[in-house]
């Protein structure tokens, strides 16, 4: 009873917290120029619009694409390099000494700049430098996923004499679907963050791109538009899909 | 058995190492078939990376975006802890920090606050750490909120029988078990904060490694943009190295 009521209160003060942050953001709003910062009315008004006009869906179109080609190509290199590292140990150093940290440390910034200069401005170049970003991720996961396979279940397979190919297919990749599940959760995570700045620099179209045209055009509420419609996106996403989904697979697979 | 295994050792060390070289090797030899602004050669690069750290001119850029990083570290550790403390010790707002503020701030994208300062302040180191900051907390915020909740609350009963003094336990206990995981938070910080330092200070710095970085990629210079990347990865690893390691050493839980 006394836990109902602590909870009923939490959410009481964090639904107050959010009208707050809501009535301040209106007030600042009413009494600075829209250049500063745009009202909620103003941003709802703008998200209207967005919704509307049928050239914004292809911005958003192309951002998600951006993402899901990126999530994709990120997780199919980092887990082969994850993969092979596992199957060949003379590359562990390679791979988790040398390529994973020197991708995890180098700025995704430097990517994008280096992929325009390489590429020029485009959709590849966007997906470049996104997957550049993510494949530490994914090499990390993949390999987590690879260090808490049961040695004895392996060992189990080989001596009912289930060839490679069927202990992978059997044994190795159940095993890492948990782990590929939450490769991808942190990627789509990730690559959002980055995504805005590989195409505002490097893309042609997509989020990036209105994101630049609305800074040219000082037009703030294009700008928080986008952020709002980014923001929950990821939030709705992560809660609502992949964060029931992960708690599902990991309940089937005894993962925690 | 034994001498395979120091093969398969000495085979993996070889790889590894030889990695880098032939990385390197490969690099002279397709940009010597390629102009400078394409790909310049590692020679080129180095000369270049030497010089963020040596010439005064460009030095001074090296160290600002230094000095901003650990600036918007010891802010987000601060303000993260802030954040962590109040959803502790006031229960109530618990679902404010953690399902409010920290999704939010979490998912908010680098580039827009980064744009949204262009907007509301002067191109300068102020703008740079708010951006850095703002990036930083929630990083520093879940990582001291999964501290508080594993302080061993029994020590803390003890200590409370033995002094009323809520410093003197804070100080001499609290503090202690928290340690760890606000080291945790700085390493993190520090990881994420040169990742997006760059970001940050495209928009809204006049001097820095972002601004010069952003600079050389419009004039063609690619050598000062490797060098740029290469100077984080260099100061990233320095850091954690030198610093962050014998930090984290000293305040482990034995």
């Amino acid at each position: 009873m006394i836990s109902v009521d602590i909870e009923r209160r939490r959410r009481r003060t964090a639904n107050i917290f959010t009208l707050a942050v809501l009535a301040v953001w209106f007030v600042v709003g009413w009494v600075e120029p829209p250049y500063l910062l745009p009202g909620p009315a103003n941003v709802a008004e703008r998200l209207w619009g967005f919704v509307i006009d049928p050239h914004m869906w292809v911005h958003a179109g192309a951002s998600l694409l951006h993402v899901v080609a990126a999530v994709a190509g990120s997780i199919v290199i980092g887990g082969c390099l994850a993969l092979a590292a596992y199957y060949l140990p003379v590359l562990r150093l390679a791979v988790h000494g040398r390529i994973s940290p020197f991708l995890n440390s180098f700025s995704g910034t430097g990517w994008v700049l280096l992929a325009v200069l390489w590429f020029g401005l485009g959709g590849f170049t966007v997906v470049f430098s996104l997957a550049m970003v993510l494949i530490p991720f994914a090499i990390i996961n993949v390999r987590q996923g690879l260090d808490s396979i049961d040695p004895e279940l392996i060992e189990m397979a080989r001596s009912f004499g289930h060839s490679g190919l069927k202990r992978f297919f059997l044994i190795i990749l159940p095993a890492l679907t948990p782990f590929l599940f939450s490769t991808m959760r942190i990627c789509f995570g990730v690559s959002w963050k980055a995504l805005l700045t590989a195409e505002l620099f490097g893309g042609d179209t997509g989020f990036g791109q209105l994101f630049n045209l609305a800074r040219q055009d000082y037009d703030t509420p294009l700008v928080v538009t986008v952020i709002v419609i980014i923001v929950a996106a990821v939030y709705a996403s992560d809660r609502y899909l992949f964060e029931p989904a992960q708690a599902r697979l990991s309940a089937h697979y005894e993962v925690l | 058995m034994k001498s395979s295994s120091l093969a398969a050792s000495v085979a993996e060390r070889v790889i590894g190492e030889g990695l880098p070289i032939a990385f390197l090797l490969l690099w002279w030899l397709t940009a010597r078939s390629l102009p400078s602004f394409v790909l310049p050669g590692p020679i080129e690069t180095g000369e270049t990376l030497l010089q963020l750290f040596v010439d005064p001119a460009f030095m001074g850029h090296t160290l600002i975006s230094l000095a901003r990083v650990v600036a918007s570290v010891i802010l987000a550790v601060i303000l993260g802890g802030a954040l962590a403390g109040l959803a502790r010790y006031v229960p109530s707002t618990a679902y404010a920090v953690q399902r409010r503020v920290l999704p939010v701030l979490n998912s908010f994208p680098s580039v827009g606050w980064a744009i949204l300062a262009t907007f509301w302040f002067q191109p300068d180191s102020a703008s740079v750490i708010f951006v850095e900051t703002l990036i930083l907390i929630p990083f520093c915020a879940i990582a001291l909120i999964q501290g508080i909740a594993d302080m061993d609350r029994e020590l803390l009963e003890m200590g409370a029988s033995f002094s009323r003094s809520s410093l003197k336990i804070a100080r001499k206990i609290a503090l202690p078990m928290l340690l760890p995981y606000v080291m945790s938070s700085v390493r993190i910080a520090y990881g994420v904060g040169w990742k997006i330092a760059l970001v940050s200070e495209l928009f809204g710095a006049e001097h820095g490694l972002g601004y010069l970085m952003l600079r050389a990629e419009v004039i063609g210079n690619t050598a000062m943009v490797f060098a740029s990347c290469f100077a984080i990865v260099i100061i990233f690893v320095a850091g954690e190295k030198l610093i962050i390691d014998p930090l984290a050493r000293r305040f482990a839980v034995h």
